[in-house]
């Protein structure tokens, strides 16, 4: 249909429905309430119907001033009911959050990178990513506010009680969202136009109140479940011992590292999403780049986010070994298992994608062939990992096993086999990033054999020793048992810093293969947007173990729920929210991604002629980036280069 | 004719998405309601205590969380099959009732060794058992490998029963206080006495003490 048509078509149809409207509204007040008809009476009645309406309205009247004032405890929300509406939008607040406090953490750090370096790509990068905040900074706190009005509606007495111990940090909390809001559009609004020493001065201060910000509701989140500073009763006794509970910095510290891993995930799927929709090769190479260091963020800070969850159930289990064992031993064991596949399936395809992207650089083909045996540690941890202690079985199967763990398979349900599994699992990933860094590469220090030598000895007795220690869990008491996973993890860990430590220096003034940018299978892009998938189901359902875990209580121990929702749901019914909570995210991130593009396209004026190349040839394709590149350059004295496909690894 | 990305995208969402809800249909599902309220009856005989008992160690007591019963290997809490026969040799000078009364209001003063603190103080919250239904749970501990003896107006370390009209408390046979120990008047304070046991700490409710990674040694119980 041609555009004059439409023209013509568009108001015709609007007055085409708004007469439909009008008619219809019509036609509905035309519907009130009349008298059936009647043979007329003898005498005139007062109509029975108004005199009813009018009585009904006096006794409410009259029912609602003797009635005394109440404070209600509980409201109820239509259809779904209050607590899945309080988690789902709480749940999206946090998504969005989370989100908003780790993109600016890692376009500051490749700001950095691309200021000491002089290389522009980094700034480019950094700037496209900061692309994704504002709006993003509007739904955070929109859901924000949306989740406060919920919670005072829905839940007065809990969220009055709440406000009455934490009332103190509260407007420290609105004067650091005042200055979030400054940082963060003079970081974004502020491109190119200071210094660039002032505008990292910005992004740092960003990241400080972003923090502190975080940290104060961290506050509000884990006195619910490790509640201090109080009486029995809940009456305050110290609002500082009750910030600082017990679960208050580990959530803090898991939050920030989940964070970043979780917003560089979504980066990438927004990369990505540009990716599979670029035109140019120039383009490909960007996006793919882009989508790497992404991922790369969001794996570097997934490897260590295992360790700080170690360090969070510790502490619950330090405040209540009932609260920890109804995490790991109760109700919520079997959500888990639904860890273990998410993280497993994490683990698959983050190690997919570096191996996908081999193929980038020429001469890959001598480390590929290693691939295989990676694959397989990764898939036999992963096994271990998602088996459970107790088999779901007939009661014929039951019996013949003899309970509900299986003979064989039991062996691996306990923590001794999973922290074993987990461990290694960790420490494979490291070796696939490893030889992803290394692929394309010769070093050539005198020591190189040497080096090599000692890193595969020292990933080799790590592996064994961790191996042991998972071997020996079974045989000692359940206080020594517990104590394994510390000398686990840390040899984990250390493995992890020495090799990389000798990597680095081995691979001073290596010989270097070209990296071919965006010369990837479409495919890998696809394997970051699940994981990009796979990590914001994974934050719903760890948000929910970790809220859920109370139970029948709003603050653990001190404040019961009373409200009909106080039963803790069936996993299932919890997949479920999560999954419907997930998918609102992505539509909304969707939006987001989309607005973030609009940046980039052609201004409609550009299609008209311009005299002298006009406004259109800046806007075109591209042209505010690569004109604030300029601009940027211009400032530090750097010529300002065509960002181009290949690239020497640096 | 082709797929665009942006349909491909949104089916691999929904599909991720619709996976990890189907293995979340695929766990056991069950719905935790909160503890219901347990009335006791005044008229309660011992073996109706410990049925009792034995409902509120399954359920509002949580004692099943932690304690397995016949189990043996490496467990993470002492297993409960036949501690009746233990308790009273558990803790040199302490009768079986008080031991077991012991473990349930100070958890933290004896820990069984070979087992780490963590045990929480079941007559506060978050499980907060009355002294009546502490003691059904006593009569049920009773009956694991040994006679349940207890009845509502029995009495021990942590808790005076009301004197019934010309009545005295009916403390059980064997659970007799030690020589030099003597019944507290009024519940749930604990009144040592000097020389054999050392005022109890008070009780403390979740998290305002981390427990040690070592089991604490009592003072008077090595």
């Amino acid at each position: 249909m041609n555009r004059k048509l439409q023209f013509l078509l568009g108001p015709v149809l609007v007055l085409v429905l708004f007469a439909a409207v009008i008619q219809t509204a019509s036609w509905l007040m035309s519907r009130e309430y009349k008298e059936p008809y009647g043979a007329p009476a003898a005498t005139v009645d007062p109509t029975p119907r108004a005199a009813g309406l009018a009585d009904e309205t006096a006794d409410a009247e009259a029912k609602a001033k003797a009635t005394l004032y109440e404070e209600a405890e509980y409201r109820t929300f239509p259809v779904v009911g209050s607590r899945v509406a309080i988690w789902a939008v709480a749940q999206l607040h946090l998504l969005f959050a989370a989100f908003v406090l780790a993109v600016p953490l890692f376009a500051f750090i490749i700001e950095v990178i691309g200021y000491k370096t002089g290389d522009l790509r980094y700034d480019r990068l950094a700037h496209e990513f900061t692309k994704l905040l504002s709006v993003s900074f509007s739904l955070t706190a929109t859901f924000g506010a949306f989740l406060t009005f919920m919670l005072i509606a829905l839940y007065p007495k809990f969220t009055n009680y709440l406000m009455s111990v934490f009332s103190p940090t509260f407007l420290p909390y609105v004067l650091l969202f005042f200055a979030e809001a400054f940082f963060l559009y003079t970081y974004y609004y502020g491109w190119g136009k200071f210094h660039p020493l002032v505008h990292l001065g910005l992004g740092l201060g960003l990241n400080i109140v972003g923090t502190a910000i975080m940290f104060i509701a961290n506050a509000w989140l884990t006195f619910m479940m490790s509640p201090n500073g109080v009486s029995d009763t809940g009456a305050v006794i110290s609002v500082m011992d009750a910030v600082y509970n017990f679960t208050w910095m580990p959530i803090n510290v898991h939050r920030v590292i989940a964070n970043v891993a979780f917003g560089g995930s979504v980066a990438a799927a927004y990369a990505a999403f540009k990716f599979l929709q670029a035109k140019t090769d120039e383009e490909r190479a960007h996006y793919d780049w882009m989508g790497y260091i992404g991922n790369f963020v969001a794996i570097s800070a997934f490897l260590p986010l295992p360790f700080a969850g170690y360090w969070l159930a510790s502490e619950i289990y330090a405040y209540s070994q009932t609260l920890g064992l109804t995490m790991m031993g109760g109700a919520f064991s079997w959500l888990f298992i639904i860890q273990a596949v998410l993280i497993g399936n994490l683990f698959l395809a983050a190690n997919f994608y570096l191996w996908l992207g081999m193929g980038r650089v020429e001469e890959a083909q001598p480390l590929q062939k290693f691939v295989k045996y990676l694959l397989i540690a990764i898939a036999v941890c992963f096994a271990v990992w998602a088996t459970p202690r107790s088999i779901i079985a007939t009661v014929s199967e039951l019996r013949a096993m003899g309970g509900s763990a299986h003979p064989v398979l039991g062996f691996l349900g306990v923590m001794s086999a999973k922290n074993t599994a987990v461990n290694i699992l960790i420490l494979t990933t490291f070796m696939s990033f490893l030889l992803y860094r290394r692929t394309g590469k010769v070093a050539t220090v005198p020591w190189a054999k040497m080096g090599h030598v000692a890193q595969l000895g020292i990933f080799a007795s790590v592996a064994v020793f961790v191996i042991f220690l998972g071997i020996y869990g079974y045989f000692v008491e359940a206080s020594v048992r517990i104590g394994l996973s510390v000398p686990q993890v840390g040899s984990v860990l250390f493995a992890m810093v020495a090799i990389t430590a000798i990597d680095i220096f081995l691979f001073r003034g290596a010989r270097t293969a070209e990296v071919r940018w965006g010369r990837v299978p479409a495919s890998s892009q696809y394997v970051l947007i699940f994981i990009a998938v796979t990590f914001t189901w994974l934050m719903g359902l760890m948000g929910y173990v970790r809220s859920g875990l109370r139970q029948h209580w709003h603050v653990y121990g001190v404040i019961r729920d009373n409200s009909p929702d106080a039963f803790t749901p069936t996993l299932g019914f919890a997949t479920q929210v999560v999954s419907v909570t997930v998918l609102i995210f992505f539509f909304l991130i969707g939006f987001v991604f989309w607005l973030a593009s609009l940046h980039e396209r052609a201004d409609h004026r550009a299609h008209a002629p311009s005299p002298a190349g006009g406004p259109g040839g800046d806007l075109a394709l591209g042209g505010a980036i690569r004109h604030h590149t300029s601009a940027a350059a211009e400032m530090r004295g750097l010529p300002a280069e065509d960002i181009t496909g290949r690239t020497k690894r640096s | 004719m082709t797929i665009g990305p942006a349909p491909r995208i949104a089916v691999l969402v929904i599909a991720s998405t619709g996976f990890y809800a189907y293995v979340g249909q695929m766990v056991p599902q069950n719905e935790v309601q909160p503890p219901a309220a347990v009335v006791i009856r005044a008229d309660l005989t011992t073996p109706e205590m410990v049925e009792v008992g034995r409902g509120i160690a399954e359920g509002k007591g949580l004692c099943r969380t932690c304690h397995t019963i016949g189990q043996s290997g490496a467990l993470r809490f002492p297993d409960l099959a036949g501690v009746a026969g233990r308790a009273a040799e558990r803790v040199p000078g302490l009768s079986a009732l008080d031991y077991l009364a012991q473990s349930l209001y100070e958890p933290d003063v004896f820990v069984v060794p070979g087992f780490n603190p963590g045990m929480p103080t079941i007559n506060r919250p978050p499980i907060g058992l009355t002294d009546q239904e502490i003691l059904t749970v006593l009569a049920y501990l009773q009956s694991l490998g040994g006679t349940p003896t207890v009845t509502l107006q029995t009495s021990h370390r942590y808790y005076a029963a009301p004197a019934a009209p010309g009545a005295a408390p009916d403390a059980a046979p064997g659970d007799k206080p030690a020589p030099g120990e003597q019944l507290p008047l009024t519940a749930p304070a604990v009144t040592p006495t000097p020389g054999t046991v050392p005022a109890a700490p008070p009780p403390q409710p979740p998290g305002t003490a981390r427990p040690t990674v070592a089991p604490p040694v009592s003072p008077v119980r090595p």
